[in-house]
């Protein structure tokens, strides 16, 4: 697989997430479960594949769902998903991770993309909610899901990815 | 660190102008919306399949209060009609303008819901109605329970809902009264406090005659929301901080999970 493949599976993943997984999360969790998968799966295009196309996947897909969802900021989900995965994938991508440890990264990672969320609409002053709260009410729940998920697509994603990086001798990256 | 600076930007450009969509937002987001549709109906029906096997048993008795109510809106259509009567005989003497006879003349548009946001702070939806079915910003949006928010962006197939729950203080400014006191009642919504799950109404006056329990209603004043709406109900009222104006923390009354149709209200100015 290429990455228009890839670009169109994330595509769909994002569609599910805002339309199927909605309907999934019994009504009183609907607030407290909050669906990042797009981020993980870019999370592996860093770890395993390269960290330049995990910017540009995060770029896109962040500003997909900015402008879909228009709200109060445009550009935040292209901003911070781009980021953390590309430093993500500065900091440890190539390297050969066991699945806990990456599965560790992602969900630190998550949970510094909900963290980033958080403080940038604090600072604009569109929520006016503690970090205790927020934290309790919704971003560890959300980190359960994001963990869930992560674990449940690891073994494809991973096959995916270095497939894609060992079908070209030369990687992108340097 | 460039990448910082271009993020500042956007945010700035974003805060300040918000004078419609571009041409690529407009076509990212029908499209988006198009295949999106695909999959949120099929899901609302089947988990509405599983509530209704789950509400069975609770059907008779549903369906004993319906009649109740069906009765008594049976004799209030009567009176309704003769003070609508009335209404328009009294218009006419006093010589109303066509613009004012048809001022109230609202009409419910029937929208689907079709995505939710993934963002716990801006829980925006997506509806598949647009500019084509004559949709403007800040027309507002109920169900059948009560007025659950505004829209917010419009392009031609699709439209984005503000949920009255993601407005800061600054933002919201909808002017409420309370049910049966439209006169001497008068408030501000502004902001909701998730933790207690409360809208606030602010700048109530300190001799209003608002009282726990009342039903919080949109005012209409001011002409970009219409009147009547529900928002929710009072269940407390405390001093505001200066201690000029008191502030009461309403319960909404609309449920704001697993939506399926909602109304967009067009007011007559809007829709020229």
């Amino acid at each position: 697989m290429r990455m228009p493949g890839m670009v169109l599976l994330i595509y769909l993943v994002f569609i599910l997430q805002t339309s199927l997984f909605p309907w999934l999360v019994p009504a009183a969790f609907s607030e407290r479960l909050i669906p990042h998968f797009t981020f993980v799966i870019i999370m592996y295009a860093a770890l395993y594949h390269s960290r330049h196309s995990a910017l540009l996947l995060g770029v896109g897909f962040g500003m997909l769902q900015d402008v879909v969802f228009r709200g109060h900021l445009l550009g935040l989900h292209a901003y911070t998903m781009g980021l953390i995965a590309y430093f993500a994938g500065l900091l440890l991508g190539g390297r050969r991770l066991t699945m806990l440890s990456a599965l560790a990264i992602t969900t630190m990672a998550s949970l510094l993309y909900d963290l980033a969320i958080y403080y940038v609409y604090e600072v604009f002053r569109f929520t006016s909610d503690p970090l205790a709260f927020v934290l309790q009410k919704q971003i560890f729940p959300s980190l359960f899901l994001q963990l869930v998920f992560a674990l449940a697509v690891y073994i494809p994603m991973r096959r995916w990815f270095e497939g894609m990086t060992r079908a070209r001798p030369k990687p992108s990256s340097e | 660190m460039i990448s910082f600076i271009l993020f500042i930007a956007v945010i700035g450009y974003s805060i300040s102008s918000r004078a419609g969509l571009t041409v690529p937002e407009k076509f990212l987001r029908d499209t988006t919306a198009y295949v999106q549709q695909w999959f949120y109906k099929p899901a609302g029906y089947i988990a509405g399949l599983f509530q209704d096997i789950g509400n069975l048993r609770s059907v008779y008795e549903e369906n004993e209060q319906l009649r109740m109510t069906a009765a008594a809106y049976a004799r209030e259509k009567v009176e309704y009609n003769l003070i609508q009567q009335q209404n328009e005989r009294l218009q006419a003497k006093l010589n109303f303008t066509e613009e004012q006879k048809k001022m109230y003349d609202y009409k419910y548009l029937i929208a689907q819901v079709v995505a939710v946001s993934p963002d716990a702070f801006n829980r925006t939806m997506t509806i598949n109605l647009g500019t084509r079915e004559g949709l403007r910003e800040r027309m507002a949006v109920t169900t059948e329970d009560g007025m659950i928010g505004f829209v917010s962006e419009v392009s031609e197939l699709t439209s984005t809902v503000m949920p009255i729950t993601s407005l800061n203080d600054e933002e919201s400014g909808i002017s409420v009264t309370v049910l049966g006191k439209q006169n001497q009642s008068f408030g501000i919504l502004s902001g909701y406090n998730s933790e207690t799950e409360h809208m606030l109404m602010t700048k109530i006056a300190a001799n209003d005659p608002i009282k726990k329990h009342d039903i919080v209603i949109t005012s209409g004043l001011g002409n970009i929301y219409p009147r009547g709406m529900v928002i929710g109900k009072v269940d407390s009222i405390q001093d505001s901080d200066i201690g000029l104006t008191r502030t009461a923390n309403i319960k909404l009354s609309a449920n704001f999970d697993h939506l399926n149709e909602v109304f967009v209200v067009q007011t007559p100015g809007a829709s020229q």
